[in-house]
């Protein structure tokens, strides 16, 4: 495990074993936030500092934390990374963080930061685990992003913000609330994991 | 001492509690200031805007709360008042229920409460897209010089084109978000209640 080198590490994070897509996590706010391009992707940036930041915290202290504690303390790492990127939105840029409301301070809810932690950074060196935390916050959001770019295409017409689509262009509804994003979920699953299988029946 | 025992485990858990949770609080005072700022700023705005006065900037906002709008204290109940075309407008900051959760806003009257002068909305986590839109500039223009009837407005599920009579005293719903309409009739009629009994007007 230790001896994966960084481009391995990035492809599986990102392809062959990306945590949204492959391992199913981190799916609640999947479902919640990727109604608007912006708060998607304001909180996956967010996620992405919390997994990697935390990796790499866990890694460091990883020879001075007792076994019987080490979940605890992993949570609170993660916490604590969670509120600096909360305390920073609400002081810095205050109309996202109220339109992302409750959302930002659920990333500790986040089962993939808890997972690369637990899974990655509990038995790797600090720059590795830093690394693997990125890509896997980087895996995270691309599919997020792709997932509100239909969303916020079809549900309002506009992408960042801007208005794209003609103005009698009727807006599905249904695609602003979350079922939509169940639905694109299980469409981008089924288009990426066939396109994965056809390549390696080809093999 | 013992990595695994029980007296490591106890230090451990105080010390990486505690570096934690200090630099948490060492961040969150550093930023309290800006944060309360934020969030005054961001009210002073929702008064500006529903009293009809219009402003450029962060710094002109303040300026021109500062010298047009003051305020009176009634019974623990703050009115805003502000003079506009030689007319003095009353605004109460509102707040009620609406489908998710509580709704606050700011509701401005003109002086013998026959009319609306305008609505914003501070807080709300309405369904975005849909309830979510009461935060739109077309929805909250209606209320702007709208009559009001029998003490009361309406909003009501447009025929053709929708309505555009500020004499009628009603305001087109919001399609897809009956029941956050429906909680914005409420909470806008009690607040007009509340303002006449303040203002001492009768019917």
């Amino acid at each position: 495990m230790a001896q994966k080198n960084w481009i391995a590490i990035a492809k599986d994070n990102l392809w062959y074993n990306n945590p949204v897509f492959i391992q199913i996590l981190g799916i609640c706010s999947t479902l919640a936030v990727t109604n608007t391009l912006i708060n998607t992707s304001i909180m996956t940036l967010g996620v992405v500092f919390v997994t990697g930041l935390s990796a790499l915290t866990v890694s460091l202290l990883k020879s001075f934390i007792p076994r019987k504690v080490r979940m605890i303390a992993q949570t609170l790492i993660i916490s604590f990374y969670v509120i600096i990127v909360d305390i920073v939105l609400r002081a810095y840029v205050p109309e996202v963080s109220r339109a992302l409301g409750p959302y930002v301070g659920l990333i500790i809810t986040n089962c993939i930061i808890m997972g690369r932690t637990e899974a990655f950074a509990q038995s790797n060196p600090p720059l590795l685990s830093l690394w693997d935390g990125l890509t896997s916050g980087i895996g995270y959001m691309y599919v997020l992003l792709m997932v509100a770019f239909v969303r916020e295409l079809l549900g309002f017409g506009t992408l960042f913000g801007f208005q794209i689509l003609p103005n009698n262009f009727a807006n599905w509804t249904i695609m602003v609330m979350p079922p939509s994003a169940f639905f694109m979920l299980a469409i981008f699953i089924w288009i990426l994991k066939g396109y994965m299988f056809r390549k390696e029946v080809k093999k | 001492m013992k990595r695994e025992g029980r007296v490591y485990t106890i230090i451990f858990t105080f010390i990486i509690s505690f570096v934690f949770v200090f630099v948490l609080a060492v961040a969150n005072e550093l930023t309290k200031d800006t944060v309360e700022k934020n969030q005054e700023l961001f009210q002073i705005k929702a008064i500006l805007s529903a009293t009809g006065i219009s402003y450029q900037s962060d710094e002109e906002a303040f300026q021109k709360y500062n010298s047009i709008v003051s305020t009176l204290n009634n019974n623990g109940s703050e009115i805003y008042t502000a003079q506009i075309n030689q007319e003095n407008i009353y605004a109460t900051i509102f707040s009620g229920s609406g489908l998710w959760g509580t709704i606050t806003g700011v509701l401005a009257v003109n002086e013998d409460v026959s009319r609306i002068v305008g609505i914003d909305f501070i807080s709300q986590n309405e369904t975005p897209g849909l309830g979510g839109r009461i935060e739109e500039d077309w929805f909250k223009r209606q209320f702007s010089g709208l009559k009001i009837i029998d003490s009361e407005i309406k909003i009501v599920t447009g025929q053709n084109g929708g309505d555009y009579d500020y004499e009628n005293g009603q305001v087109d719903a919001i399609t897809g978000a009956t029941r956050t309409s429906e909680s914005i009739e409420k909470i806008v009629n009690e607040t007009i209640s509340n303002l006449k009994d303040i203002l001492g007007v009768s019917i």
